[in-house]
């Protein structure tokens, strides 16, 4: 009984992922269409510009330093085991720049500003605000997502390069506080041994992140059906999806990226 | 003037700040009386515990799985650029896992799915006035909502943990042996861990088993206005769940290594 | 359980502010046990916040709320569960416990009592929900009823501990006008079998008059006339007589 609620609950669950998937593809397509040539609401972009970038710089500045200090404290053990601190900055700043900092800060913005925007476009569709755009002649599309992809993508690039080097320098504050290590030495380290390479390895992870949060994020927005109860259900949606696919994203870059 | 009316909206932010805190501190307190009352429906907590571990199972294998095969990529290209030697990939990898990586991202993992599962839950029994029907018959919804979903989470968070640790070992060890061809007798070897490495990691999945509830009750709890108010609780408990794990990350990690050397020998 | 002639609410001079709105000012209103009152007022008046102060899940600012002897406004958790043991209440949206069956909503006030045999709590519940015209239902969910049926599984839940005050925010509203009359008819049986307090709040003037023996209006936070529900139509508060009469012209 159980064995088949189980069977039958991963079969529907993966109906539902490919049924999910399908609509994310399809929007991904409308978008891409709309974008050549880009016709779109300028102003529209501008002020969802303004809007995330301003809602969650706060958050994610504190998560960036935070992040600069965790990976110091990790690092450290390397230190006091191998004596080696000429490889904190090193470490610190390969795992910053590739991994940790573009996925963190992708994590944290998909649960500040996508959550939002899912929340957002759902109700504006619940409430009918949608058809309501169409019976004006004016394509949803073109004048709600296609902003706010664009919009979110660029907003993540920029947050991921300012919390790189939030995380840089507030782990180099760490090192220097706990583990006792110079400036200088953090300095040398980082830069022998990353390359700009490093850096625009992760800065492209940070564009595709953006992009695949605002995906999923409007998807779930505007094909909510039903109530007000079902905005909740899309943001949770939303919320999961993005996580799960910045995980798969950062594994399929990693593998294709130099 | 500008500048008068900014400063004096940062000093209310600050305090919004404090009280929130007192607040949840009150929450969680309100939380461990309730489980000593045990002031809540008769099987709920294996109801709760059923459904943090039934919604993220999959969810966390997934991003488990795919963590520890770009971890162990990751490292492996810089290893076998300066030193060519990956005997020590396996042992630290598992050692890396157990007291940072599968706790932390376990917690986050549950702070978007049950933290604003909780959120949503709570914030529309608020908008609804559930809760004020509740408090009428004699319950402190502390008690009788949030306790059983805070002892559901400490335990889910550790079983969680532990099963992440698994499976993302197994997955770096499998990417290992298949991109690097590193014989996984050597990759699946736990000698480097020492309980310094289970007590931290164990800690940092039961703290953030308490704050991810308690976090999320609470943003459920101060919900207000109709439907778009849940909405709003359930986006900051996932922002603020989220938030929390990484400053206990970061606390509890500079706790263990200031005071226990982090664990080097 | 009630004894006639003693004061069962009394607010006295009741300033409450919510968020930049001053709901209530200088909000007074007296109540003997065993009456039936109706509130009547304009949306946003103040009512709904008025029965949540009488149960205590709101504090004033300023100013005495005492029921049944006990003044509440000491927001003592002890005192407040002790008084809401004899208050029953329908809220505005039913506040339905939706993880629980409608039988479960309505034994609710008796189990948490700890004192009634689960037996008598199964028969209670069976004749209560008879009693609101939902026999039968006690194993359906919330979210399977309509509107009407829910407010009666409130009524039932409400009602179901004999409590000696029982308030009813907005009992009719959404519901046809004979639904309507059913729904007051029965309010006033179970209020004559108990003797209990009880206090209506509503915007349905006609329904409200037949019902209440007692009438009270607020407007922007004070009481504009309290007295009997016969004679609110000849008040000389012209505001009064507009909204009891539904005229377009007047102060409103």
């Amino acid at each position: 009984m159980i064995g088949e609620g189980l069977i039958t609950g991963i079969g529907r669950g993966t109906m539902a992922a490919w049924r999910e998937l399908g609509g994310i593809t399809v929007l991904t397509g409308q978008v891409l269409r709309a974008l050549v040539p880009p016709t779109m609401d300028r102003p529209e972009l501008l002020r969802n510009l303004y809007r995330m970038g301003n809602r969650s710089l706060p958050i994610i500045a504190l998560t960036a330093f935070f992040v600069g200090g965790i990976m110091v404290v990790q690092a450290g053990v390397l230190v006091r085991q191998l004596n080696a601190a000429g490889l904190v900055g090193w470490g610190a700043g390969y795992a910053i720049f590739r991994e940790v900092g573009p996925m963190l800060i992708a994590l944290m913005f998909s649960g500040r500003v996508g959550s939002n925007n899912t929340a957002e476009l759902a109700t504006m569709t619940v409430t009918e605000q949608l058809d309501g755009l169409r019976a004006l002649a004016i394509d949803p599309i073109r004048y709600l997502v296609v902003p706010r992809v664009l919009a979110m993508t660029i907003c993540l690039i920029c947050l991921v390069i300012l919390g790189d080097i939030i995380a840089l320098y507030g782990g180099a504050l760490f090192a220097m506080l706990v583990l006792d290590l110079e400036y200088a030495t953090l300095h040398y380290s980082l830069v022998d041994n990353i390359g700009w390479l490093d850096f625009i390895h992760g800065v492209v992870k940070a564009g595709v992140f953006g992009a695949a949060i605002a995906m999923s994020s409007c998807y779930f927005g505007v094909s909510v059906r039903g109530g007000a109860v079902c905005v909740g259900k899309a943001v949770n949606a939303a919320v999961v999806a993005a996580a799960i696919s910045i995980v798969l994203l950062d594994f399929f870059l990693t593998y294709l990226l130099p | 003037m500008n500048l008068h009316r900014k400063i004096e909206a940062l000093g209310g932010a600050f305090i919004g700040a404090l009280k929130s805190v007192r607040e949840l501190a009150r929450l969680w307190r309100g939380s461990l009386a309730g489980l000593v009352e045990r002031d809540y429906p008769k099987g709920e907590i294996a109801r709760q515990m059923y459904v943090v571990g039934n919604k993220s199972v999959l969810f966390i294998s997934v991003t488990m799985g795919f963590l520890g095969m770009v971890m162990v990529m990751q490292s492996g290209q810089q290893l076998n650029r300066i030193t060519g030697d990956l005997s020590q990939l396996g042992p630290e990898f598992l050692r890396l896992f157990i007291q940072e990586f599968a706790p932390t991202i376990t917690a986050l993992m549950l702070a978007t799915r049950v933290g604003a599962g909780i959120a949503a839950e709570i914030g529309t029994m608020k908008v609804t006035e559930q809760i004020d029907a509740l408090r009428l018959s004699g319950i402190t919804p502390t008690s009788y909502l949030i306790a059983p979903r805070f002892f559901a989470c400490v335990v889910m968070s550790l079983v969680l943990t532990i099963f992440a640790v698994v499976f993302s070992f197994s997955a770096g060890g499998l990417t290992a042996w298949s991109v690097f061809g590193l014989n996984p007798t050597l990759f699946f070897d736990a000698s480097r861990v020492q309980v310094y490495d289970l007590t931290l990691g164990g800690c940092k999945a039961l703290t953030y088993g308490m704050a991810i509830p308690v976090i999320s009750g609470y943003c459920g709890l101060e919900a207000r206005g109709g439907s778009e108010g849940v909405g709003t609780a359930t986006t900051s408990a996932v922002i603020g769940s989220s938030f929390a794990v990484l400053l206990i990350d970061f606390l509890l990690s500079g706790i263990g290594f200031a005071f226990f050397g982090g664990g080097a020998r | 359980m009630s004894e006639p002639g003693r004061t069962a609410i009394d607010v006295h001079d009741v300033q409450l502010r919510l968020g930049h709105r001053q709901v209530l000012q200088g909000l007074h209103l007296k109540v003997a046990e065993g009456g039936r009152l109706g509130i009547l007022g304009p949306a946003a008046g103040g009512k709904s916040v008025l029965l949540k102060l009488l149960v205590g899940l709101l504090q004033p600012d300023a100013g005495r709320v005492e029921i049944r002897g006990t003044d509440l406004s000491s927001g003592d958790e002890k005192v407040l569960m002790r008084v809401r043991r004899d208050i029953g209440m329908l809220f505005q949206n039913y506040a339905l416990f939706d993880f629980m069956t409608v039988g479960e909503n309505v034994a609710f006030p008796l189990a948490r009592r700890g004192d009634v045999e689960a037996d008598e709590i199964r028969d209670r519940v069976e004749a209560r929900l008879r009693s609101v015209g939902l026999a039968g239902s006690a194993h359906k969910m919330p979210s399977e009823l309509s509107g009407g049926m829910k407010k009666r599984v409130g009524i039932a839940r409400a009602t179901i501990a004999r409590p000696a005050l029982v308030l009813y925010d907005e009992p009719t509203a959404g519901l046809d006008p004979v639904t309507t009359q059913k729904m007051y008819d029965l309010l006033s049986a179970d209020q004559e079998e108990t003797g209990c307090t009880v206090l209506a709040v509503s915007s349905d003037v006609k329904a409200l008059m037949g019902f209440a023996s007692e009438l009270a209006l607020i407007h922007e936070g004070r009481i504009r006339y309290a007295g009997s529900s016969s004679e609110i139509a000849d008040s000389s508060d012209a505001l009064v007589r507009q909204f009891v009469s539904g005229s377009e012209d007047g102060p409103l």
